[in-house]
């Protein structure tokens, strides 16, 4: 692996990551929306959560993972569970991580 | 001290602000800084120098796009091939600057710039959230920013140095640091009946697409569909 290699691959990301981020808010942030865009985006966030923790959950590091033993699905579950009680983004994550690693020494 | 009365009125409270959207974001640094130090491992592991590691995630902030890189690199693609791929996965962050838009419209194009900068899944959320609450300005936002970008680095620098001294980093539960903040943070965007019905929509596309779609288009495919399912639904 080459330093240019890598160094390229640096410099695209950075410019790719930025591109992907910066326009949408400076165009959009200029327009006055229509209401349908505006109801479409208002549903965005949920869903590309969802799609994150449920792709994070049923193929955690690229291997699939749906059987009801799998301690990524409980852990995931117990995580939601505690932030919906206690409305701590911190406190949930901290009983996710040890809840992950307690579910996996006995799942496995 | 000749300041205005003005200055001085004004500058605390930017400054108080900031700060608030530090302490907000605290806990975006606390799950960075352990999958950040997985990612410097990963990266020294696979040849590149600890200045690579920490240049990368000082420039990209790029999470689940990073370690796809690496695993692109390990595999042979060309430098090519790696750019495009974590362009696809990072898709998705054309969906959050266009959600963002309407809360920055005030907002300088230099600061609207640095906002999009630190633009990740966790402080997108922590930033909606707080705008729901009617609390969220520039200055906070910018501040959930640089704490969710100074955990990032720094997790990076502490793997990328301390490579050999730290062992397997999944021995305590790195693996799971990610999906345990999207959890939370999928609770917090699921307000009321309709977001729920969304989010149970958008995780059954995941899989269906996951499957049918390669690498990583479902990312962004899945949730565009659940929200124009919603939104015909939820009218």
């Amino acid at each position: 692996m080459s330093d240019a290699y890598v160094w390229a691959i640096i410099a695209g990301m950075a410019v790719s990551n930025f591109v992907v981020r910066y326009p949408p808010i400076a165009v959009l942030s200029r327009l006055e929306l229509p209401g349908w865009l505006t109801r479409w985006l208002s549903f965005v966030p949920v869903s590309v959560m969802a799609t994150l923790v449920v792709s994070a959950v049923a193929r955690p590091d690229g291997v699939w993972r749906v059987d009801i033993a799998s301690p990524y699905l409980w852990a995931a579950v117990f995580t939601g569970l505690v932030y919906w009680r206690s409305r701590s983004f911190l406190g949930a994550t901290a009983a996710g991580i040890v809840s992950f690693l307690a579910l996996r020494s006995v799942l496995g | 001290m000749l300041t205005t009365p003005s200055q001085q009125a004004a500058c605390p409270t930017a400054r108080s602000r900031f700060w608030r959207g530090v302490r907000l974001g605290i806990p975006i640094l606390l799950g960075y800084l352990p999958v950040g130090t997985a990612f410097g491992i990963v990266a020294r592991d696979l040849g590149m120098s600890a200045v690579q590691a920490v240049a990368c995630s000082t420039t990209a902030l790029a999470g689940a796009g990073q370690f796809i890189a690496l695993a692109l690199m390990k595999s042979g693609a060309t430098a090519l091939g790696v750019i495009v791929a974590t362009t696809v996965v990072n898709l998705r962050y054309v969906l959050f600057g266009a959600a963002m838009a309407p809360y920055v419209s005030r907002v300088r194009p230099m600061g609207q710039a640095l906002l999009a900068f630190t633009l990740t899944d966790e402080t997108f959320a922590v930033n909606i959230d707080d705008h729901r609450h009617g609390n969220a300005d520039a200055h906070s936002m910018a501040g959930v920013g640089a704490i969710a970008w100074v955990g990032w680095v720094a997790g990076t620098a502490l793997g990328a140095l301390a490579a050999g001294l730290i062992g397997d980093p999944d021995s305590w539960g790195v693996s799971f640091a990610m999906p345990a903040m999207f959890s939370a943070l999928l609770v917090a965007q699921a307000e009321d009946r309709r977001h729920v019905a969304t989010a149970v929509i958008a995780g059954l596309l995941t899989v269906a697409l996951m499957v049918v779609l390669p690498g990583t288009w479902y990312v962004i495919v899945a949730p565009m569909a659940a929200a124009t399912v919603a939104a015909v639904m939820f009218r």
